[in-house]
């Protein structure tokens, strides 16, 4: 699957959430779309689905198959859970026993006889989930798909976007927990002033090379002289429209009391750090 | 853990009616079929709480195919408007393009509409002519109903939440537009609108089927579809 130039903005006189934007999704792919609020992750993944055409540029290769779940899912329908899945697996060409597994899988079974406006955030999330996964998807698309799950069904997820990859399938997730952050090779998507940076992951967690940062969108003038451009603009003497490498990331060793750790990870995560906790032993620190 | 293979995309012949059915039944579930049903009853009791008289049965069909076409457009832009906006997202995914998404609507707003307008044939049938009119009158009728079908189900597209997002502005250019057609009607050109006063002049004339209504059902019918032509392509920008 191949993006190229894609541009997109809501209205001709709408400001550009994505500019120029090219990368590609090879088959068994697993990405995460990584950017700061607004930055327009949740555009980047409506584009991909094919549920939004680009405003310039195009994507191509897009498998037939796309399963799309949206951050929030949307309650306000009077179906149970069951009938809600029943309508979707038809459209899909499915029998409605398809949601049964899903279901299955992510803890939904007791529920899916539940109003859709009855269940909780958690809940209706997983419905959201399932819908995507009725028919076995070429393009899996999650938006923030972590959000509001139980340990269960946040342990399952990695599982089920590894399962699609190793199928041949493109897995993309907007997802500000890292929850895929263990998967070989995933592959980061930032989502940062209209631009996208593409980084893979090697062993998952630290180690990190930059594949592909490309843009062809001018810089302001301003940007430029303070070194910005989202990352991606290319520097002086380097041809334009060649890719740009994205600095290497760095590991911070930071050092705190057994009592602080949980906390001081979490609050690393929530900034949208990748942050993990390990065992300090006096050794360590004499060394 | 079943990914082991990709299916295909759903076929067209089946994810388009399939999806259609399901926005019916949100439709349904969501009671604002209501609100159209008691436009319905409204004009069927205006136009037949006495019995139309023999040889008046055009003419009273005429009336209920006009009055119907905000009625209609109501029902439309409900059933358009039944999904919460993401729905349509997700919608859009399930059936392959979001071309089918669109074409889904349009084909139960048509189905909705369908009904209602053939309530307003059948019904007055049973309670509200004084004689039963003969074929070439229900054919007439049903063609007259055909039209304010479409010019309803255009209408409520062109008015539903992806093209006009506030409610209340929604609910007046759907009034507003309807009004501006009677209005142009009644200008001397039959070609500047949907020719809804035409349609009412022509169902008095004895020739109705084969000289009263091809002028103003083709006009119609161009009206219409330029407008269902904008609809769609507006909605590739608005999913």
């Amino acid at each position: 699957m191949r993006i190229t130039d894609l541009s997109f903005r809501y209205g001709r006189r709408a400001p550009w959430v994505l500019t120029d934007v090219s990368f590609e999704l090879p088959p068994g792919t697993v990405a995460e779309v990584t950017g700061g609020n607004g930055a327009g992750k949740s555009t980047l993944l409506r584009l991909l689905a094919g549920a939004v055409p680009p405003g310039r540029g195009s994507i191509t290769g897009r498998p037939p198959v796309v399963g799309y779940a949206p951050e929030i899912f949307p309650v306000e329908q009077a179906f149970t859970a069951r009938a809600y899945l029943g309508h979707l697996a038809a459209v899909r060409d499915r029998p409605a026993a398809a949601m049964d597994l899903w279901a299955e899988r992510l803890g939904l079974t007791d529920l899916l006889d539940t109003p859709l406006r009855d269940l909780s955030k958690g809940s209706a999330h997983k419905v959201g989930l399932v819908q995507a996964l009725l028919a076995p998807p070429g393009l899996l698309v999650l938006d923030e798909p972590f959000s509001g799950l139980d340990e269960r069904t946040r342990a399952e997820l990695p599982l089920i976007a590894a399962e699609v990859a190793a199928a041949g399938g493109i897995v993309v997730v907007s997802d500000h927990q890292h929850g895929l952050a263990g998967h070989p090779g995933l592959l980061r998507l930032t989502v940062a002033a209209g631009t996208v940076t593409v980084t893979t992951f090697e062993t998952g967690l630290v180690e990190a090379r930059t594949l592909e940062a490309r843009t062809t969108e001018p810089r302001t003038e301003a940007a430029a002289a303070a070194g910005l451009g989202a990352g991606r603009a290319a520097p002086a003497g380097e041809p334009d429209g060649e890719p740009v490498p994205h600095p290497r990331q760095a590991v911070v060793e930071v050092l705190v009391d057994a009592a602080d750790a949980e906390a001081v990870v979490g609050k690393l995560r929530a900034d949208g750090y990748q942050a993990r906790l390990r065992a300090h032993t006096p050794s360590e620190g004499a060394s | 853990m079943t990914t082991a293979t990709l299916t295909g995309e759903p076929a067209l012949t089946r994810a388009v009616p399939r999806l259609a059915a399901f926005k019916i039944a949100a439709y349904l579930r969501s009671h604002r079929v209501v609100q159209p049903f008691l436009g319905l009853l409204v004009v069927i009791i205006v136009l037949y709480s006495t019995r139309a008289p023999a040889g008046q049965e055009l003419p009273a069909y005429a009336d209920s195919a006009a009055m119907l076409v905000p009625v209609l457009a109501w029902a439309a832009r409900g059933l358009l408007d039944a999904e919460p906006d993401v729905q349509r997202l997700i919608s859009m995914t399930a059936a392959g393009r979001p071309g089918r998404e669109v074409a889904a609507g349009l084909l139960a707003a048509g189905a909705v509409a369908g009904t209602l307008a053939a309530l307003a044939v059948a019904v007055p049938l049973g309670i509200g002519f004084a004689a039963f009119p003969g074929p070439a009158t229900i054919v007439g009728g049903l063609a007259l109903h055909l039209l304010s079908l479409v010019a309803g189900v255009a209408l409520g597209a062109l008015t539903s939440r992806p093209i006009l997002r506030d409610p209340a502005t929604s609910a007046l250019a759907l009034l507003g537009g309807y009004a501006g057609v009677l209005l142009l009607g009644l200008v001397p050109v039959p070609w500047l609108t949907v020719p809804v006063l035409g349609w009412i002049r022509a169902a008095g004339r004895p020739d109705f089927l084969t000289a009263g209504l091809p002028g103003p059902a083709a006009i119609t019918v161009v009206w219409c579809a330029l407008a269902l032509l904008a609809y769609t392509r507006l909605r590739r920008t608005r999913p």
